[in-house]
């Protein structure tokens, strides 16, 4: 067990404001590669490029802390040529903040054959098929070499679905106990901040539980893991809003693999701070353009004479209007969606430029103390007025923090 | 931009006094509301409209070409089952620019087919040739043609030209084409609005199967056509040397596999290149690195590499990025490169992202390509202006092997619409991705740690 006092940090966390009515926060949180607001979604480049973006077309869409996955960076380039190059900021070219996950949960996503016993998570090396182990130390001694910002805990990752609730507490136990192995094998914690992860499941009971231990542990940010998995929406709001009410206020709050833009802002709402999602991005592969009203399939025919912008008053490059602006159409897109990757590319900047302009607009309504107005408009923007159509969840959701959507 | 398309294009040539003497030379493309283009010098390729892994504000912030390579029959996949294709529709007076949204600056050349193009099955006819689109083959009439350069006002459109491909055609095949190709381009110029500018296409048969034709061009069209070309760059040599001839720009769309092969057709005096190798290195991971007409002397901060100080050997053409011996060089691809790859990135990264398949290491290579033959073009007029291009082209061939290297690695998936099966038997053009994981499953050997911590 490691003292509180103990543990590190190399992040300042200031609180800017607070929503008087939900439990959103506007905070500033100073990294070692500079600062970001929160709340904020963190787009994935997996394999340190976001999908096709250029670091500085990355940078261009307001970017400045993105996910790199520990498990795709051990395997290509590996731990032996990221230490030769100096880290992952330097293999890509990126000034600015980076995250990494602990590579946990692509052992559970992506292996059907991992095995997690208490000294790691033993599966097969989907390049050869032979037996590898990926333990807490591994982990962090990877993370620590890639040299991300904020590193994440392994955390031993259960489908929150799962009825086995033996298993759930063993593996929430199990997480609060690998905590403790990284932070003991955390090379730099001046240098990188590490986060421990929630665990726990569905079930509030053992949340509070793991919450309350891994508070204890003192980490310089917290996350709650495990979620995303298939579990109900409604399921989903209480186990945030559970772990949110225990969590310290003056620590950033990460949930894990959130980026539908009604979970962001709902979960906002119920004071998480910090995202992240291959959504926007995956789905822009598929030639889909989210928009206030929705998302555009823009393979679809209907769009082929469409000379419109991606979304109407957008600011991203494609859809901007005047100086500088590239006049990109749903046309043009529709006429290389799934056939050059320029397609594919243009999407992806507009479908970043959308989330992080929706969080620094949500930001900015916090700072404002007027949230709870712009979730009405979100909603209602949506779901093109139609109340009948908002989702049961979040309306219930928004309810337990003092807002009513169905009121006028 | 100038009035759009107000004025006419215009070519002037810069050096060359005697038309008769066959040599290489300078010129200037006036395009109107574009960039002015120094000649020698290329358009780059597009497919579907775009210049393949560069969106459009890395065109116009990454690249230096001024023109790009267009092809219809990317833009009409929906006339086959008889709509209208969208780029008809743009309410704009400048439909090809803002529908494929390129900068401004750059120029626009249609030609019917993409280069290089795909073999068709079935034969052009007397009014018609077959073109290929993402939903098949179709018949595109001379007629038809006309209507798509109207609608489109490309800055420059290349005459519809009877040319075969994939097959050398028979004698009575040969007497045909000229005779088409000199019916299809007079018909285009009778029916053309004023200001569009027409490059005649020079046919990839000999001088004499096609003399009828050219004199046409060279007596009666000269003055209606706005530059020539070329199918076959050999051709340009047996070209009548009239005045009103040899003004005209002439542009090659013959596929040259090398840079000496550039060299060779602009000693002959050919001013602009369509230039497939840069796209197709591209693609299998290669860097180009040569410089005309020798490599950059070696910067202070680096040596050069260790194959070219080995004195009598000759310099490689371009890199193979796959190779994993750059997992760890922080090296730029192309020593004292200036473009933005070079400048922001280094070999170890594209390797990387080569390897893990990523989208962005095809990008970084195509910016870094194109402005490498953007280089290499400037070095080229340069040359030609101080009177040393004969003496550099021998330089160049004295240092550079002659032919790019081989691919190693694999490219992008291919994809149906520019690649097409040509008869049974081939292998096929993607790996699979996936497999079973076999008869590895369940069994176990030593257990191999993600790190072997020594420490």
């Amino acid at each position: 067990m490691v003292s509180p006092a103990s543990m590190p940090s190399a992040l300042t966390f200031e609180l800017i404001a607070r929503c008087s009515t939900t439990r959103a926060r506007a905070a500033n949180l100073t990294l070692p590669h500079g600062l970001v607001q929160l709340p904020l979604f963190m787009p994935v480049a997996t394999q340190a490029s976001l999908k096709g973006l250029t670091p500085q077309q990355l940078e261009e869409t307001g970017c400045r802390l993105c996910l790199n996955n520990t498990y795709h960076l051990g395997l290509k380039p590996g731990q032996e040529v990221l230490e030769k190059i100096g880290g992952a900021h330097k293999l890509q070219g990126w000034k600015h903040n980076i995250l990494t996950d602990s590579g946990g949960f692509q052992m559970v996503s992506l292996l059907k054959l991992a095995n997690i016993t208490e000294e790691g998570v033993r599966f097969l090396s989907p390049h050869d098929g032979t037996p590898m182990l990926l333990t807490p130390e591994h982990s962090i001694a990877l993370q620590n070499t890639i040299g991300s910002d904020i590193i994440m805990q392994l955390d031993d990752v259960l489908v929150t679905t799962s009825p086995d609730t033996k298993r759930m507490r063993e593996a929430m136990e199990r997480s609060v106990r690998w905590l403790d192995r990284c932070i003991a094998a955390h090379a730099n914690p001046t240098t990188q901040n590490l986060f421990c992860i929630i665990q726990g499941g569905l079930d509030l009971e053992m949340r509070k539980e793991c919450c309350k231990e891994m508070v204890a542990r003192n980490t310089p940010g917290i996350a709650i893991g495990g979620l995303s998995g298939g579990e109900a929406k409604a399921d989903y709001c209480r186990v945030v809003n559970a772990c949110t009410s225990l969590l310290p206020e003056l620590k950033p709050r990460y949930v894990m693999g959130i980026g539908y833009p009604e979970d962001l802002v709902v979960s906002v709402a119920l004071g998480a701070d910090m995202f992240d999602c291959v959504w926007p991005t995956r789905t822009a592969r598929f030639g889909n353009a989210i928009t206030k009203h929705g998302m555009l399939n823009l393979r679809h025919a209907r769009y082929a004479n469409d000379f419109g912008p991606l979304e109407e008053g957008c600011g991203c490059i494609c859809c901007r209007t005047g100086e500088g602006s590239l006049g990109v159409t749903r046309a043009f897109v529709h006429h290389v969606a799934a056939k050059e990757t320029v397609g594919a590319h243009l999407v992806t900047i507009h479908n970043v430029w959308y989330q992080l302009a929706l969080m620094r607009s949500v930001r900015q309504s916090i700072i404002e103390d007027r949230f709870p107005k712009f979730l009405k408009q979100f909603f209602s923007d949506l779901h093109a007025g139609d109340k009948t159509k908002y989702p049961e969840w979040a309306v219930e959701a928004l309810l337990t923090v003092g807002v009513d959507l169905m009121e006028d | 931009m100038a009035s759009e398309n107000g004025g006419r294009l215009a070519f002037e040539v810069l050096t060359q006094v005697d038309h008769s003497v066959i040599a290489p030379r300078l010129g200037r493309l006036s395009v109107p509301g574009r960039k002015d283009l120094e000649t020698p010098n290329f358009f780059a390729i597009t497919s579907r409209g775009a210049a393949p892994h560069m969106t459009p504000d890395v065109i116009s912030s990454r690249t230096q070409f001024g023109g790009v390579h267009m092809a219809l029959e990317d833009f009409v996949d929906k006339a086959g089952k008889g709509g209208t294709p969208p780029i008809m529709n743009v309410p704009n007076s400048s439909p090809l620019h803002t529908f494929t949204a390129l900068p401004k600056r750059i120029s626009t050349l249609l030609a019917p087919r993409r280069t290089p193009a795909v073999t068709a099955p079935v034969g052009n006819s007397n009014t018609a040739v077959s073109i290929f689109t993402s939903t098949g083959f179709q018949a595109i009439s001379n007629k038809n043609y006309i209507n798509y350069i109207s609608a489109m006002h490309p800055d420059i459109a290349i005459g519809l030209g009877d040319v075969p491909y994939g097959s050398v055609p028979g004698s009575k095949r040969v007497e045909k084409m000229g005779d088409r190709t000199e019916k299809w381009l007079s018909e285009l110029l009778n029916e053309k609005s004023e200001e569009q500018a027409v490059f005649a296409p020079i046919l990839p048969i000999d001088f004499l199967s096609q003399s009828e034709y050219i004199n046409y061009i060279a007596d009666e069209a000269a003055n209606s056509v706005s530059g020539l070309a070329f199918y076959d760059s050999n051709i340009l040599p047996d070209i009548p040397a009239t005045t009103a001839v040899a003004k005209l720009p002439r542009l090659t769309l013959d596929e040259p596999s090398s840079p000496a092969q550039i060299l060779r057709q602009i000693s002959l005096g050919m001013d602009i290149f369509t230039i497939p190798f840069i796209g197709f290195a591209t693609d299998a991971g290669i860097a180009l690195t040569f410089r005309f007409p020798k490599p950059l002397p070696p910067g202070s901060e680096g040596e050069q590499k260790e194959e070219m100080s080995s004195g009598t050997s000759l310099s490689p053409l371009g890199i193979d990025m796959w190779t994993s011996s750059h997992a760890t060089t922080l090296s730029p691809l192309s020593l004292g490169c200036e473009c933005y790859t070079c400048t922001s990135h280094h070999l170890a990264y594209i390797q990387h992202l080569l390897s893990a398949k990523e989208m962005l290491g095809w990008t970084l290579i195509q910016i870094h390509n194109h402005y490498i033959m953007s280089e290499f073009f400037a070095a080229i007029r340069s040359s030609i202006r101080k009177g040393a291009f004969e003496e550099d082209v021998r330089v160049f061939e004295r240092v550079y092997e002659s032919e790019l290297p081989e691919k190693s690695g694999s490219g992008l998936r291919v994809r149906g619409y520019h690649y097409k099966s040509e008869g049974p038997g081939e292998p096929k053009k993607n790996r699979s991705a996936w497999g079973n994981l076999g008869p590895n499953e369940g069994k176990v050997e030593a257990l191999i740690p993600i790190r072997t911590q020594r420490d």
